[in-house]
């Protein structure tokens, strides 16, 4: 390798997770009763869960008005879902009053592959403070970066998820930072 | 025992409320007998199904859209292939109504 200290590898964005508030009390059984796509259990869960196809997400529709949606795999995504969401509770019978408020990216989730495999056990050694690895409990690494404050999973294979990311920025910066640290510990240097 | 009503709106069910109806205006039948058939009719259908009907169909095909609400499933399906043992048929959009049996029994 050219270059130890840096890679061409970009992590894909596979998940985001946002929230919304309609700023309206919702009547959720005719949500479920009038929209598509919609299932509704109170019994179960005390929120309709919906579907769009386009982009291909799930929203959580509380009687609050506060909405999740996940499953966009970008930012513009969401927010796309998200208005598509309150249009759609809109539309339906007595909600007039829907608001778009404090629309919020809560969790951004990505993955990649390092393309070597990794050593796991000398990872949590070196980087004790960070790394919490039980393979009896599950086979990957747990490393928990301070700065910027995301959670990595490190699996032996090199394949790596990253999450706990408001900002898609905090993502590349922490692979950034962790990957000439995997090199260190990659099983080929051995 | 309670019953689902949803067999009413099958084609036999329809035929009967409407004869029914019919021996109701002709003042041949008493409207609480008439509905003392339908209720009977709720019994028979789950019951004939339950113990007379063997065959087996599945039904596989895109689901357009679908519902979950009062314990009712609510599913759309386009270009539906409905198979049986011995024979096989493509609907363009079928829907299907689904409740759970085991809610009577609780």
């Amino acid at each position: 390798m050219a270059d130890d200290h840096s890679s061409a590898i970009i992590p894909t964005l596979q998940n985001i997770a946002s929230t919304v508030n309609l700023d309206c009390k919702l009547d959720l059984k005719g949500i479920a009763l009038q929209a598509q796509n919609a299932e509704y259990n109170p019994k179960r869960f005390p929120a309709v869960i919906m579907r769009v196809k386009e982009p291909k997400t799930t929203a959580l529709i509380f009687a609050t008005g506060k909405v999740v949606v996940t499953g966009a795999k970008n930012e513009g995504d969401a927010k796309y879902a998200a208005r598509k969401y309150a249009r759609i509770v809109q539309k339906i019978g007595c909600h007039l009053g829907v608001k778009f408020k404090d629309f919020k990216i809560q969790n951004i989730v990505a993955s990649c592959d390092v393309g070597f495999p990794i050593r796991l056990e000398g990872l949590a050694l070196a980087h004790g403070a960070f790394s919490s690895y039980e393979p009896e409990i599950f086979p990957g690494l747990i490393y928990r970066m301070k700065q910027p404050k995301i959670v990595m999973l490190v699996f032996t294979s090199g394949k790596i998820v990253i999450t706990g990311a408001k900002v898609r920025e905090d993502i590349y910066t922490a692979f950034d930072s962790i990957y000439p640290v995997l090199t260190q510990f990659s099983k080929k240097t051995l | 025992m309670a019953t689902f009503e949803l067999y009413r709106r099958s084609t036999i069910g329809m035929c009967l409320t409407e004869t029914l109806d019919e021996m109701v205006s002709n003042g041949i039948l008493s409207p609480e007998h008439a509905i003392q058939v339908l209720v009977q009719f709720d019994k028979s259908m789950t019951e004939a199904l339950e113990t007379q009907v063997k065959s087996k169909v599945t039904i596989k095909g895109h689901l357009h859209t679908y519902r979950f609400c009062d314990n009712v499933w609510t599913f759309i399906l386009q270009d539906a292939v409905f198979k049986s043992e011995e024979c096989q048929e493509t609907v363009n959009r079928v829907k299907i109504v689904a409740c759970d049996s085991k809610l009577l029994t609780q």
